[in-house]
Parts: C-alpha cells; sequence; structure tokens
C-alpha cells in the first residue's frame, strides 16, 4: 500500500490517533465536524478506500464499492480513481464514531456519481449498458445487505423486501419468458404437461397439507402457453429480416415461410399470366410487406390471430382474423392472391416503397395507397 | 368452509381446475382443438377466478 503523501508522520496500520484534525473557525456555527476524509482502518477491503469516503460523505461504503466497480468497467475510470484514493488518502483513527448512513443520502450521492461522471465525460455509458450496470448495482447492494443484515434495521427490512420482490419478479419473468419460447418453438405438449403435473401437484398436495405454492408455477406456465396457443404463434422457421424477390410464376406458387421478423416479397420482376395464381405466405410473428406494380390485382386472403390486415385501399385489425377477399375481378386479369398465414402482427400490400437502409431494404410508404379495386377493374 | 386438519380445499380446488386449463392447452397444441382467443381468453379468465375464488373462500393453508 502506498505511502500517504503528506509530510505528517506515517501512523502505524492506523493504530495511532492522528493529533492534526483541523481546528474550526471562530466565525463557523457550532456543529459537529464531519469526519476527515482518510482511509479507514476499522472498515477495510482492500485499502479502506470507500470505508474512509462512505464515512466522509455519511454514506454506505458498500454503495462505494459498488461505485467503484461499476465505474472500472467504463474504460478502467473506477480502478484509476481507487488507486488515486489509496495512495492520496491518509489512514484515520481507529477509534472513529459509528458509520452514519441512510438510503436516501445513499441514493442520492449515486445519482450524483452518475451525473458528474455525465458531465465530466460526455456520451459516456450513455447506452443501454448504464442502465444494465445501475440496476446490477442495485440489486448487488441490496443482495448484500440483506446478506450482511446488521442490526435488522429499517433499511435491511425494505432492503429484504425488495430483494425478495426482485427475485421473485425475476423468476416470473423469467419463467413466462422461457414458457413462451419455449411453447412457441414447438415444446407447447411438454409446457401444457408440465401445467398439468402442477394440477396434479395441488391435488395430490391438498391432502398434505396444501401446495399452494405451485398456484404460482402453473399460472407462469399457463398464462404464456395459453397466448401462444391462442395467437397460433409457431416461431420455427427462418427469423430475421428477409427480401423475397422472384422471378419465376414457379417461385411465386412456392410461396415464403419464416419464423419471425420481417418478410418483403418484391412481386415486380414477375410476368403473371392473366388468371389467378396464389402466392403462399406463412411468418410466425413480425411484418410481411408486399411489393406489387400497381397494375396487378392482389386479393388477400388472411388468417391473423393477432394484428392488422392492409391489403391496399383498407386495414382491418383485431384478434382471430379471418379474411377473405371477395373483390370482384374482370375476367383476364392477371391476379395474385395471397394466401397469409400469420400469428402476430401485420400484413401490408402497397405500389410505392422508400429505401431505409440502402438498396433491396424498402419498406412500404403509407402516404401513397395501392387500390386493388382499381386494378382489379382491368387494365385502364 | 369446514375443513379436515392437514387438508386444504384451495389446493384441492386450483388443482383440478390447473388440470382441466392444462388439458385444454395439451389437446390445442395436439392439433385436437383448435383455441382461438374466443375462447382461450374466458377459459384463462375462468381459471385465474375460480383459482382466487378458492383461496379467498378457504381462508389461510391449514398445515397439518
Amino acid at each position: 500500500m502506498p505511502d500517504e503523501p503528506d509530510t505528517q508522520p506515517l501512523p502505524g496500520d492506523g493504530e495511532e490517533p492522528r493529533p492534526t484534525e483541523p481546528q474550526p473557525q471562530p466565525d463557523e456555527p457550532a456543529q459537529p465536524p464531519r469526519p476527515r476524509l482518510t482511509r479507514s482502518s476499522t472498515d477495510s477491503l482492500i485499502g479502506g478506500v470507500a470505508g474512509g469516503i462512505g464515512k466522509h460523505l455519511g454514506v454506505d461504503p458498500l454503495a462505494i464499492r459498488i461505485t467503484f466497480v461499476i465505474l472500472t468497467f467504463a474504460g478502467g475510470l473506477g480502478l484509476l480513481a481507487y488507486l488515486a484514493c489509496l495512495v492520496l488518502l491518509p489512514s484515520d483513527d481507529p477509534e472513529a464514531e459509528p458509520l452514519q448512513w441512510g438510503l436516501w443520502r445513499t441514493l442520492g450521492a449515486g445519482l450524483l456519481a452518475v451525473a458528474a461522471i455525465a458531465i465530466l465525460v460526455p456520451n459516456w455509458l450513455w447506452g443501454p449498458e448504464l442502465g444494465i450496470l445501475l440496476i446490477a448495482g442495485v440489486i448487488l447492494y441490496v443482495l448484500i445487505r440483506v446478506v450482511r443484515d446488521d442490526g435488522a434495521s429499517h433499511v435491511s427490512g425494505i432492503a429484504a423486501r425488495i430483494a425478495i420482490g426482485i427475485v421473485l419478479l425475476a423468476l416470473s419473468v423469467g419463467g413466462f419468458a422461457a414458457a413462451a419460447a419455449g411453447s412457441a418453438l414447438g415444446g407447447g405438449i411438454a409446457v401444457a404437461g408440465l401445467v398439468i403435473a402442477c394440477g396434479v401437484g395441488l391435488v395430490g398436495g391438498a391432502f398434505r397439507g396444501g401446495a399452494r405454492w405451485l398456484i404460482g408455477p402453473a399460472l407462469v406456465l399457463s398464462l404464456p402457453l395459453a397466448a401462444v396457443a391462442a395467437t397460433d404463434l409457431d416461431l420455427r422457421g427462418t427469423w430475421g429480416d428477409r427480401t423475397f424477390t422472384p422471378t419465376t410464376l414457379q417461385e411465386v406458387e412456392r410461396g415464403y415461410d419464416m419464423g419471425a421478423g420481417s418478410m418483403r416479397v418484391d412481386l415486380r420482376d414477375v410476368e403473371f399470366p392473366p388468371g389467378r395464381t396464389t402466392l403462399p405466405l406463412e411468418l410466425g410473428a413480425g411484418e410481411i410487406q408486399v411489393l406489387v406494380p400497381d397494375d396487378l390485382c392482389v386479393l388477400t386472403d388472411a388468417t391473423v390471430r393477432m394484428g392488422a390486415v392492409d391489403g391496399g385501399n383498407d386495414e382491418q385489425g383485431g384478434v382471430d382474423l379471418d379474411i377473405v377477399d371477395r373483390r370482384a375481378v374482370v375476367p383476364g386479369t392477371p391476379t395474385v392472391r395471397l394466401d397469409v398465414d400469420l400469428g402476430l402482427g401485420a400484413v401490408r400490400v402497397g405500389d410505392y416503397f422508400t429505401d431505409r437502409h440502402g438498396p433491396g431494404e424498402w419498406h412500404l410508404d403509407d402516404t401513397t395507397g395501392y387500390d386493388p379495386a382499381v386494378a382489379c377493374a382491368g387494365t385502364p | 368452509m369446514s375443513a379436515r386438519p392437514g387438508f386444504d380445499p384451495a389446493s384441492l380446488v386450483s388443482g383440478v381446475i390447473v388440470i382441466l386449463l392444462g388439458l385444454v392447452l395439451l389437446l390445442d397444441q395436439a392439433d385436437v382443438i383448435d383455441m382461438r382467443w374466443d375462447y382461450m381468453l374466458p377459459a384463462v379468465l375462468g381459471a385465474a377466478g375460480g383459482i382466487l375464488l378458492a383461496c379467498g373462500l378457504t381462508g389461510p393453508r391449514r398445515r397439518g
């Protein structure tokens, strides 16, 4: 550990009281002196820096330590700051008074520290990682405080409830997500089996004093499975953003199938014959966009469990949509019938697009509407 | 509602409800039936309501 930089005598590991307390000025109001900013010899994990700062500021040293750790992930700032304090701060008196800190002062100091960092270092960690680090810090603080539970204080009681709430919430969210993902990826039968097992456990436990705790897991499993089942969500298959540009009639008739994401189908390069051609489109969750030439007659037949369908000049939304386009078509007009099976999301048909991210990454424009009524009435 | 020591009627009722809900979900996943929102929502809400009602009527859990 580095020596102190000042000219005072070197204490022997903080055993000697330091006789150089600053004397209050005569014109200062009488109030308890704030402890000097020193390294603590009684609250020390490495060099007593966090303990000393916490004592000086009146905040929990644990919060200081976690702040140092968090800042260490920001380009090593925390490590540098700790080393600087280790070098610059003198050691203290082991007979120092007990720590006085409070939750709000700790929270305020943490927010001020974040604000100061944001001001001093522009654009520092203004991404999702900052929020993640802060949440991780708060959770770590609460958990350690609960584990220590020094004195069963009011703060410890609050911290215990918060910690239990966070753990239960995390378990519920994780269970929901896992059950939903498992169901949508083809594991619905297994999840349903687990729900039944919970029910059997409840019935069996009823004769042994009760097993109501199984209600929670049963709901956590059954609610997302019910949503997936009602939505008919099937996420098996390709994920992501895909643009399909068929050039032949065979490609069109084979259709396209994706699990989740954005499915864009560009029909402008296909020479459609007179009569009806069917294009099957299947997507678990996401958006289907079909780009068509403005003189192509498009009939949109769609089964959508939850979402919206915009076939060109109108939009329908809601749950359990079964849409059959019964539009009258002039005989001999080249016609494409979209046979859409969508679990959750939207279907859009249009003839005008804008480039979002470059060539091939087009997006149907809302401002101009493709009108199938005109196209299906025959070439003007 | 009276109950024997060590017997928790709320667990029994809840268990039966959960089993029925699980069976419905199992049949849907096995493509035997096709549950849409029109049916699924009442089923889930009914199950949740039944469980809450059972727990509320029987009071705190008895330990045998």
